[in-house]
């Protein structure tokens, strides 16, 4: 072995680096776990929380919000989601509503072209299953998902707002001045 | 008056079972305090609040599972091993007093008895690794015989150093030495050095991080018990934890004042056996800080670092000894 002149010093390097990890160790030690005991304690979700999707209800009318337009099975990546439309007088409905969760990439595309707020994500990721077949979501389980949990922040009208371009004040003056139609008066802005 | 054979075994059977119980109940406190050291809480469920039943919970699983021998095993050396490898590793507790007159066997030759049996655990691993005829068993408990032999010497050289300040092999001798304010073997400066040095040949004796090569997960997944199912898992496991307690509370009983300590004299078991977890403690802190270091570091420390440096403190030691009389330390 030769000797090292900075025998001493590398010696000394070992020791501090050895107390600094049992330092970094010890000050876990006299802290608080940081865990969270899941089932029991629940930490507060993000608004924009994106979970299990659901069916919702017209807050005015009460009645089933789907019109059942298609708009998100045609929108949806993985394809999970299908829709037949019922014709009505008034209004139509979505004779089925089939959404296979278990293939369900959470990417709430279907969330943002919803014209009428109806598919809407909820606030939990609760879906351990024995079976997968439970994962097969149907309507009348949509809805009732939907009035288990609380659902997320995001509809389809609130993100299209939110999406919006902004409208400056002027362009709105001049093309009001103008009586031009809408169209017109969005192009400057682009 | 009951003839001594009978004694012996009525006390043999007590020690056993608190041995036993002790050491299933050194695994929850482990993977508490583990839990502690990563921020975590550890078992919880099993047996509210933290998990008391959760050893029991473990056992009573060990039990249920299914025994599988390999096929290609050698049966009889397959099946001894556990045994073999427990054994020793229970024996060691036949001569430890928890306190004056409390214990098995004091022998005169404690610390040797303790020693040598100790180290006769190899026997039963390497019986494992090669009765399993499973490479990575093979290749486990090839390092850990490498290991073993390597950290016996430093192991057995620091463990001397309180004997040659006592002047006796006996446990309760070596204790009695250590009796008086700030008397105990690590309050000196040879007996400091030496409690590090034990310390650390503690940490390979035991296999455990940063010296556990011969169970590397990520190479060997369990090392020499990776082929072992069920309750001859739970024997080698329990003789692992047994020979981690001892050697614990070999520690607390050289360096550490054995059962001395303030209050009345029935306290002297509490006191050695919250010594003993303090060792414990010690060395599983040590284990979840650090990470797996390399065979060859592995035995450079040993050859070139801790054998020379306990070998040059025993010399010390003897020599401090012979010029100072016993009490100068």
């Amino acid at each position: 072995m030769r000797a090292d002149p900075s025998f001493w010093a590398e010696t000394g390097q070992l020791v501090r680096a050895v107390g600094r990890a049992l330092g970094v160790t010890f000050r876990n030690f006299v802290r608080r776990p940081v865990t969270v005991q899941y089932p029991t304690v629940k930490r507060v979700y993000p608004d924009r929380f994106r979970g299990i999707l659901a069916l919702a209800y017209d807050t005015d009318t009460g009645e089933e919000a789907c019109i059942g337009c298609r708009l998100c099975e045609f929108i949806c990546p993985p394809q999970v989601i299908k829709v037949e439309m019922l014709k009505a007088e008034k209004r139509n409905f979505a004779k089925t509503f089939t959404l296979e969760l278990y293939s369900c990439e959470f990417c709430e595309l279907c969330v943002q072209v919803c014209p009428t707020d109806a598919i809407i994500m909820l606030k939990t990721f609760d879906l351990a299953t024995a079976d997968r077949r439970a994962l097969l979501l149907d309507k009348d389980r949509l809805h009732a998902l939907g009035l288990e949990h609380e659902p997320s922040w995001a509809t389809g009208n609130r993100l299209r707002d939110m999406q919006a371009p902004p409208k400056p004040a002027k362009v709105e003056a001049r093309a009001e001045a103008k009586s031009g139609g809408k169209a017109e008066a969005k192009e400057p802005t682009e | 008056m009951m003839p001594p054979y009978l004694q012996h075994l009525i006390t043999g059977f007590i020690v056993l079972n608190v041995v036993i119980g002790l050491v299933t109940y050194v695994t929850l406190l482990e993977r508490k305090f583990a839990a502690r050291l990563q921020s975590r809480i550890g078992p919880y469920y099993v047996g509210r609040p933290h998990g008391w039943l959760q050893p029991i919970a473990d056992a009573l699983k060990l039990m249920m599972k299914e025994d599988i021998v390999p096929a290609a095993a050698d049966r009889w050396v397959y099946n001894l091993a556990p045994i073999a490898f427990l054994v020793p590793c229970v024996l060691i507790f036949a001569t430890l007093p928890f306190a004056p007159g409390l214990g098995v066997a004091d022998l005169n030759i404690g610390v040797l008895f303790f020693l040598a049996v100790s180290s006769l655990e190899i026997v039963g691993l390497f019986m494992g690794g090669w009765g399993s005829n499973n490479k990575y068993a093979l290749l486990s408990a090839m390092r850990a015989v490498n290991q073993i032999i390597s950290y016996d010497l430093p192991f057995v050289f620091a463990a001397l150093v309180p004997v040659v300040l006592a002047g006796s092999l006996q446990m309760s001798a070596i204790v009695e030495f250590q009796q008086g304010l700030f008397g105990w073997n690590v309050f000196s400066v040879l007996g400091l050095l030496a409690f590090v040095a034990f310390l650390i040949a503690t940490l390979a004796a035991e296999n455990r991080v940063p010296f556990d090569i011969l169970e590397a997960e990520s190479e060997l997944v369990a090392g020499f018990r990776v082929e072992y199912s069920g309750m001859k898992f739970a024997l080698i496991q329990l003789g692992e934890y047994a020979h981690m307690i001892g050697t614990s509370f070999l520690g607390a009983l050289l360096f550490l004042g054995g059962w001395l300590g303030p209050g009345p004299a029935w306290l002297g078991p509490l006191w050695f056996l919250l010594k003993a977890m303090l060792v414990f403690l010690v060395v599983t802190w040590v284990r979840w800080s650090f990470v797996r270091i390399r065979v060859d570091q592995i035995l450079a420390i040993s050859w070139k670092l801790l054998l020379p440096a306990t070998l040059l403190l025993l010399m010390a030691t003897a020599l401090v000894v012979a010029i100072q009389g016993p009490r100068a330390g």
